[in-house]
């Protein structure tokens, strides 16, 4: 190509450049507005391009929107269906920015941990009792009594499914220090208070093979509700009548020469584990593990005792009604213990559960629990000194007393009023023995309770509101042959009234 | 020796039968259900395979109507043998559905959160009103139900997991009166 060509052609370009502009004017609005059909090709172009801002003008079906068939009939101006349609493209943008907003609000939410169960919180329980207790009180204090009983928070979560559980459950009446026996003779010092245990539950569920569940569905490990029975096992915002029953905690006072007096926790609620939980046949669920057999003040107080191993299977008729059998083997020790009426020795347990929950009376449940356990020789009250199987206190400290076979049952039977005037009301009644030592006579506790509760919401189990009033009829025959014996100030052998008010929800 | 070979056999058969999948329905019931049904695709169009006998399993978001005339609306879940078996929220949304049950049902059991697993055939789509929005969703007309009352939470947390304590999980299934 020439020179001269080279500026022929440019000159051409520059030419056509100019024509252009021209060209460009004429394929706008006003060229389009001169007949019908452009308008309506000039909507669906809209549509094609796609941007957020015009989809909301989409045409109604048929494929004109209402102001090109007012434009066509005359009824607008070309200048009016230019205003309508920035207006509709305005609100629409608006509507696709709010949209807009919305979504990365959800997708910031989305990632919260308290949105994804990886962390939750509930209220556990939060209790108001009022007691009245006909035994004779102390100077200064009333047989009338207002208490929180129970004010526990409760945090969970899911980390994956491998991680299915974690969980902590506060007291936040945990304020108190908690001591244990001191090891030595009649003359060491009693128990010192020196540490508060704030939490009441804390643990880690581990599911190594997912393949594996349900048949081995996962290891827990921390301090959490043994599973032994039904009542330790129970939440204390979801059990039906309001004091625990006497195969956790009874009596008072230190124990004696026969074994039959002082404060015995034949089976403590919780305490440090490992154990794995499955279910088989889709009927037998089965627990096996060991733990510290220290109670869960042991993680202030020093948590290391004498290990015991613990096994339950649990075999379901239906989806709710079972029958357990449970066993708990090892050593105890009574000093460095916080758990009352433990001695030095063998320990075991063997305990028997049922529940029947009617398909055929829907409301109707009864339960019961069936115990007996040997506990070893000089078992001592938390705080007392105590040295190992030593039956002389006057040396040694304790109860002094040989080993015990303990014994006791409790049947629970209670019936919710589903319709009708007392709709939501629940009679409940509890009849429980316990032998502290069962050949040694006249030192049986009994208790017979009459309940009655009303929920203002019961959806079990993550909430239950609800008020219980309860009538217990107690006596304690004594503590053995022999020994002199004081009714009056017992608290287990005389009856008490009891209301409580209760929140639960998570 | 001799009884060597038979507790072998015991024991193997006690392995099997306790690790055999779970089945709550009842045979007849399961005969010619469709268990790979296509959720999606019947959801995009629900009116495309009508007459299907199928599974699905969900959880339930709202109940309407009366007793003896059940519509029951469900978000569609995967059903899943690990670690338990039924629906599992896998935290995506799939998409709403209705049952339609000719039968009466106690409230404890089409509570909002449960889940459930339905076996019936598929409808036309049915409107329905769902958190004050109408709506057209695919729907089944339920021959049988299986019900978790979870309460909205997952069947593996019970019964260790669903409180401080122990919790054992109702189920149930219902069949429609024939």
């Amino acid at each position: 190509m020439t020179r001269l060509q080279r500026q022929a052609f440019f000159t051409s370009l520059c030419l056509l450049s100019l024509w252009a502009p021209a060209g460009g004017e004429e394929i706008g609005p006003v060229r389009h507005s001169q007949a019908t059909a452009p308008v309506v090709a000039q909507a669906e172009s809209s549509r094609e391009t796609g941007t957020p801002s015009q989809q909301p003008v989409a045409a109604p079906p048929g494929g004109t929107s209402l102001e090109d068939l007012l434009l066509q009939k005359g009824s607008i101006t070309m200048d009016e269906w230019i205003q309508i349609r920035a207006e509709q493209e305005y609100s629409g943008a608006e509507s696709a920015r709010r949209i807009d907003a919305i979504e990365d609000w959800k997708t910031r939410t989305e990632l919260l941990p308290m949105l994804r169960d990886k962390v939750n919180f509930g209220l556990n329980a939060l209790q108001f009792l009022y007691s009245h207790q006909d035994a004779h009180v102390p100077e200064g204090k009333s047989q009338d009594n207002f208490s929180i009983r129970r004010s526990e928070l409760l945090f969970w979560g899911r980390i994956s499914d491998t991680l299915p559980r974690w969980h902590a459950l506060m007291e936040f009446q945990s304020i108190n220090f908690g001591r244990e026996t001191p090891a030595g003779g009649s003359g060491a010092a009693t128990g010192q208070p020196i540490a508060a245990t704030f939490f009441r539950e804390s643990y880690i569920d581990f599911r190594p093979f997912q393949s594996w569940a349900p048949y081995m569905n996962f290891i827990r490990m921390g301090i959490f509700r043994m599973p032994f029975g039904i009542f330790t096992e129970t939440s204390g915002g979801l059990r039906d009548i309001i004091s625990s029953p006497y195969l956790t905690s009874v009596g008072s006072g230190n124990g004696n020469r026969t074994g039959s007096a002082g404060t015995i926790d034949f089976l403590q609620e919780r305490d440090f584990f490992v154990d794995v939980r499955g279910k088989l046949f889709n009927r037998l669920e089965y627990v096996a593990g060991i733990m510290n057999n220290n109670n869960f003040h042991a993680n202030a107080t020093g948590a290391n005792a004498p290990k015991s191993f613990y096994t339950r299977v649990r075999l379901f008729g239906t989806d709710v009604s079972w029958i357990s059998f449970t066993t708990i083997q090892g050593e105890s020790n009574n000093a460095n213990t916080n758990i009352n009426g433990r001695g030095k020795g063998a320990f075991d347990r063997y305990g028997l559960d049922f529940r029947y929950t009617s398909k055929i009376i829907p409301g109707f449940m009864v339960q019961g629990e069936w115990w007996q356990g040997h506990d070893g020789a000089n078992q001592t009250t938390v705080g007392r000194p105590a040295n190992g199987a030593c039956l002389d206190q006057t040396i040694c400290g304790g109860s002094g007393a040989p080993g015990a076979m303990r014994r006791t049952w409790y049947v629970l039977a209670k019936y919710l009023i589903s319709d009708g005037p007392f709709q939501n009301w629940e009679p409940t009644v509890m009849y429980e023995q316990f032998d502290p030592s069962t050949s040694v006579s006249n030192d049986l506790y009994t208790r017979t309770i009459l309940g009655l509760t009303y929920y203002f919401e019961n959806f079990p189990p993550k909430v239950q509101s609800k008020i219980q009033f309860n009538y217990e009829f107690r006596h304690h025959q004594g503590n053995g042959p022999g020994v002199a014996y004081d009714a009056t100030f017992d608290a287990f052998a005389q009856n008490a009234f009891l209301v409580q008010f209760q929140i639960r929800f998570m | 020796m001799s009884r060597l070979p038979g507790a072998m056999f015991i024991v193997l058969s006690l392995a099997v039968a306790a690790c055999a999948p779970v089945q709550p329905f009842p045979a007849d019931v399961m005969n010619g259900v469709e268990k790979e049904f296509d959720f999606t695709a019947w959801r995009n169009i629900p009116n495309a395979r009508l007459g299907q006998k199928v599974q699905l399993g969900g959880r339930i978001v709202q109940v309407n109507g009366a007793n003896g005339n059940l519509t029951i609306i469900a978000t569609q879940l995967p059903i899943v043998q690990q670690p338990a078996y039924g629906p599992k929220d896998t935290g995506r949304r799939s998409g709403e559905f209705a049952i339609m049950y000719p039968g009466s049902l106690d409230s404890k059991w089409v509570k909002a959160g449960n889940r459930l697993i339905v076996i019936g055939t598929t409808k036309e789509a049915k409107t329905v009103v769902v958190d004050d929005v109408q709506r057209s969703l695919p729907s089944l007309s339920a021959q049988c139900l299986h019900i978790w009352n979870t309460g909205g939470k997952e069947i593996t947390d019970f019964p260790y997991n669903a409180g401080g304590g122990y919790e054992p999980l109702e189920e149930e299934t219902h069949c429609a009166p024939q």
